[in-house]
């Protein structure tokens, strides 16, 4: 199991600062949910998928689009039976399936939530953890708060690995293994697993805070860190370039 | 001499505390994506995320609880590629945990521990935790896609808490029993 969801890439988004990516990801996050031109949110969708193809490739862009296609799916089923005002646009014999309405309704919620997607996942895949974690710093998030987020990024492959080796062993002591297993015995079974991979990780706490001890924390001097981003004038011009491209789409898509 | 066995002793205490979310939080994450029951009628699947978050409510309190469950719901909707719904997962799992915590041992009594808090006050905590999972996932998904739509959710959601209560104040008791040391981490 991995922790990171960079990928490796080229492109203006791999070196516009992590700083400057996070104020623009939420300034456009908060932008779609304000009063916007349709075409303007279908027209960030597109963006980011464009900048998504630069960044990571064509096989890797759409990886999104296929997560939340479900979902659409399911707006697609409910949203033309929910609003039925306006002029009637699918007609199957005296059956009005889909209305103006309930078709604008539609792209509204699924441009949302396709940009906001898009947004998300752009972030992370062009940012690796531990520049997210500085940039949390940067903007405050308190010492050992962020230590608290490191350490679990730093156990989750420990205690996946554990939970998996736990899980076959108990699977490998039934008389039902290799077999295919009933759903409620499958979920009697998982008790002992949960149980035993619970006691697991239990079992590490003491000697994690033996080894955070033995680092001097919880002492009262100041801690240093390792890692850190530099403060430059450059910084200063990627904020604002974040800040200008969310002004104008303002501008040019509010409605 | 006393004030450096007091300061020791104090710096223990924050080490050990911030060991038991970390773990517990990477718990969270471990638990919501690896193991996964898959459910007929939807195809979908229901995680195990809310067990760990009861576990936690009824062990160690509230505070724990919301830290580990908000912090480690997020964390696994980011690495499992669905970040917008992170800032929602953490919110809604940590009122949840929170108000687990509260309910399940509301007072810092000097005895209190899960071997004998009733299993009905656990099982009230985890009804309540549920009922506040699925409304605050219900709202959310209506931000994202209307209300109607966010309906077919419903269903799920309470079927993935309603398993996560019981098999968090099973596994609660029997964790207990199988490795007492647990009760002193948070004395």
């Amino acid at each position: 199991m991995t922790t990171n969801m960079f990928i490796a890439g080229k492109g203006w988004l791999y070196t516009l600062d992590s700083r400057a990516k996070l104020i623009g990801l939420l300034l456009f996050c908060i932008q779609v949910f304000l009063p916007m031109r349709q075409i303007g949110v279908w027209f960030l969708v597109l963006l980011s998928i464009a900048v998504a193809i630069r960044s990571v490739g064509w096989a890797q862009a759409f990886s999104p689009l296929r997560m939340v296609f479900p979902v659409l799916l399911v707006m697609l089923m409910f949203v033309p039976f929910t609003y039925r005002d306006g002029d009637s646009m699918f007609i199957i014999g005296s059956l009005t399936i889909a209305t103006r309405e309930s078709i604008l309704q539609f792209s509204k919620f699924a441009s949302r939530f396709i940009a906001i997607t898009y947004l998300c996942i752009l972030f992370f895949w062009t940012t690796t953890m531990a520049t997210i974690l500085a940039t949390l710093r940067w903007f405050g998030l308190p010492y050992r708060q962020s230590l608290v987020i490191t350490l679990a990024f730093r156990f989750v492959p420990f205690i996946a690995e554990a939970f998996k080796m736990i899980s076959d062993s108990h699977a490998m002591r039934e008389s039902t293994y290799g077999q295919k297993v009933h759903k409620r015995n499958r979920i009697k079974d998982i008790m002992p697993t949960v149980t035993a991979a619970l006691v697991f990780s239990l079992k590490s706490i003491p000697n994690l805070a033996m080894s955070l001890e033995h680092r001097g924390f919880g002492r009262s001097n100041v801690r240093t860190t390792f890692r850190s981003l530099e403060t430059n004038r450059s910084l200063f011009t990627h904020c604002a370039l974040s800040v200008i491209i969310c002004v104008l789409f303002w501008i040019l898509f509010h409605s | 001499m006393a004030d450096n066995t007091n300061h020791s002793r104090q710096s223990s205490k924050v080490a050990l505390k911030i060991s038991l979310v970390a773990i517990l939080t990477a718990v969270v994450v471990v638990f919501t994506m690896v193991p996964k029951i898959a459910t007929p009628v939807v195809k979908g699947y229901i995680s195990l995320c809310d067990v760990v978050i009861c576990f936690a409510a009824f062990l160690f309190g509230p505070w724990v609880a919301a830290i580990a469950g908000g912090l480690g719901s997020a964390l696994a909707d980011l690495l499992g590629g669905y970040a917008q719904w992170a800032p929602f997962s953490l919110i809604v799992h940590g009122l949840q945990g929170m108000i687990m915590g509260c309910i399940a041992l509301p007072t810092k009594k000097k005895n209190q521990t899960t071997l004998n808090t009733p299993v009905w006050r656990m099982a009230l905590a985890g009804v309540v935790g549920m009922v506040v999972m699925v409304a605050g996932y219900y709202l959310t998904a209506s931000l994202f896609y209307g209300f109607e739509p966010a309906l077919v959710e419903v269903p799920l959601n309470l079927l993935q808490s309603g398993v996560g209560v019981i098999i968090g104040i099973i596994v609660a008791k029997s964790t207990v029993l199988a490795y007492p040391p647990v009760l002193s981490f948070m004395r």
